[in-house]
């Protein structure tokens, strides 16, 4: 047991980029769940690195602007892709959202092929490290989350179909920099599919899961010192396996 | 009653104040052992990494930045070997005593010569380290000047006990000096054998021992090899003499059991710090199962 890691000013930043993470991903997730295309994150995420190390790969800084355009540049791409698929080749779009996700994270290693401090930059990505999260980052997606809500509540019927594809698009390639691919995969699926065909409280429910999830990660992880992303995510399994036998315990009295 | 509880749980979260040592947080295992070493009882070391980690890359641990907020001494290898990691825990943890230029805060390599240093730095030669070779506790002498150098901080950073760090400093050179003039004498029929290896991960223990790289499984730093590679690796090492391929706990065993399979040359496991085997306890353990490896191989 490490009592002295149960530390505010430790887990706290990641806390809070956990929150925004969820804040986007918990609507769009039960979107994506409701449509049945769950492994588009993946393929979003995929494209977004890829962007990211081909900007790296001509020689521009990982963190700097036009790297982070080039994965906005390259998910928005894959968003608008996305969306022309759903309108002509529905019947397989599952299955090209998979060869999708394949072919950019093949692409990354070939472009990565010789270039091996990247293929850590491409790890931390990918897997992320929440913890490492400081709040000067939190700010710009912060501020991105806001807009993508906005738009997602206030704007829905306006946006159609390339709208929820570019939101999405918008929130993972911000989400996955902040705290990896397998956290933004828990974080859109768990809560939704634990509250599933809950109606309009649904959201909320989500929202409570996924945030308990969180938090019980953050805690176990520094009480049992084990690394915190995959922490949080067997923990929002937990909450999410209890909350599903609660819900068939009151659908059965 | 409810003082009492309020103490307990005051002393449960913050151990520290019942004993009053000095906290060392070390970067990998082996600076860890040299702690433990020259500190005894008066010091509590923590170590980032084990020896069966690859120290290139971690997954972060809330415990880690809380480590490092609360030690005294952070003794890490620098030269980049910890690049992915080192510099954002520091900043995570805000310590200031231990952020690099403070007497906290001991960087080994900078007390070392560093092999290898690179004439131009070119991203396209691989997982270069631009400071040099960073894999310097493979020299036992290295060892020996890293000890000075971190008795010197224990006594400066816990003056009450500097007597005591002297002492333990005396008595552990005395002993270390011993045993690598005796592994130097054992090792002195193997001068000019040739070895391969997997990461350029060895080049001290090479440069200490006398022994030839004959050839690396990657084909640069830190990049995976391809088939054409190892194809002409093959024919590289077809018609020499090989001693062994050297090989650590940490990397993928496949490389190594591919090319032993079709050269019939023996893989040894070398211990690359402390802990990487069980048998491997402490530093005089380590250099000794390393020398007697190679001597069993060459029997």
């Amino acid at each position: 047991m490490n009592w002295h890691a149960m530390d505010i000013s430790i887990l706290g930043p990641a806390l809070l980029a956990g929150v925004l993470v969820l804040s986007t991903h918990v609507p769009l997730g039960r979107e994506v769940l409701k449509r049945g295309i769950i492994f588009i994150d993946l393929a979003v995420a995929q494209l977004a690195g890829l962007g990211v190390i081909l900007a790296s790969t001509l020689g521009w800084e990982i963190h700097g602007y036009p790297a982070q355009a080039a994965a906005f540049g390259a998910a928005i791409a894959g968003a608008i892709f996305l969306t022309w698929v759903e309108r002509n080749l529905q019947d397989v779009q599952e299955a090209i959202i998979g060869v999708m996700f394949i072919l950019a994270a093949t692409a990354s290693m070939l472009l990565l092929a010789n270039n091996p401090r990247g293929g850590d930059e491409l790890k931390d990505l990918l897997v992320g490290q929440i913890l490492w999260v400081d709040m000067a980052a939190l700010g710009p997606a912060a501020v991105l989350s806001a807009v993508v809500l906005i738009a997602w509540f206030f704007l829905r019927h306006k946006i159609q179909r390339v709208g929820f594809y570019i939101l999405f698009s918008l929130s993972v390639t911000v989400s996955v920099q902040l705290v990896g691919v397998y956290l933004v995969f828990s974080s859109l699926i768990i809560p939704a599919l634990a509250t599933r065909n809950l109606g309009g409280k649904g959201l909320w429910a989500a929202y409570a899961v996924g945030l308990a999830g969180y938090i019980l990660g953050m805690l176990l992880s520094a009480l049992m010192d084990l690394p915190t992303g995959p922490v949080i995510v067997w923990s929002m399994a937990v909450v999410a396996v209890i909350v599903g036998l609660m819900r068939k315990r009151d659908a059965n009295q | 009653m409810k003082k009492w509880v309020v103490l307990v749980l005051a002393m449960l979260a913050s151990p520290g104040l019942v004993h009053a040592e000095l906290k060392v947080f070390a970067c990998e295992a082996e600076w860890a052992e040299l702690a433990k070493q020259l500190g005894g009882d008066q010091v509590k070391v923590e170590s980032a990494t084990t020896g069966l980690q690859d120290v290139h890359y971690i997954q972060a641990r809330p415990s880690l930045i809380a480590r490092v907020r609360s030690a005294d001494l952070v003794v890490c290898t620098g030269a980049d070997l910890e690049a992915s990691w080192l510099p954002l825990l520091l900043r995570k943890a805000n310590n200031r005593d231990v952020l690099p230029g403070q007497p906290g805060f001991l960087a080994a390599s900078k007390f070392v010569t560093l092999l290898e240093k690179p004439e131009v730095l070119d991203r396209a030669a691989g997982d270069i380290h631009p400071f040099g070779n960073p894999h310097i506790q493979l020299d036992p002498r290295n060892i020996g000047l890293v000890a000075a150098e971190l008795a010197k901080r224990l006594q400066a950073l816990d003056s009450a006990h500097a007597d005591t760090y002297a002492a333990r400093y005396a008595d552990f050179k005395g002993r270390w000096d011993s045993a690598v003039d005796g592994w130097a004498t054992r090792l002195q029929t193997l001068q000019g054998a040739r070895l391969v290896t997997y990461h350029r991960s060895w080049v001290y223990l090479f440069a200490w021992a006398g022994l030839v790289e004959a050839g690396t499984l990657e084909p640069k730093p830190g990049v995976p090899p391809s088939s054409s590679y190892l194809s002409e690796l093959l024919a590289r090492l077809k018609g020499q003499e090989i001693l062994g391929i050297v090989h650590a706990s940490y990397q993928d065993s496949r490389p190594s059991e591919w090319l032993s399979e079709r050269t019939d040359i023996p893989v040894l496991l070398l211990p690359h710090t402390v802990g990487s085997t069980p048998q491997v306890t402490d530093l005089f353990s380590m250099f000794e199962i390393l020398v007697s490896t190679l001597e069993g191989a060459a029997r």
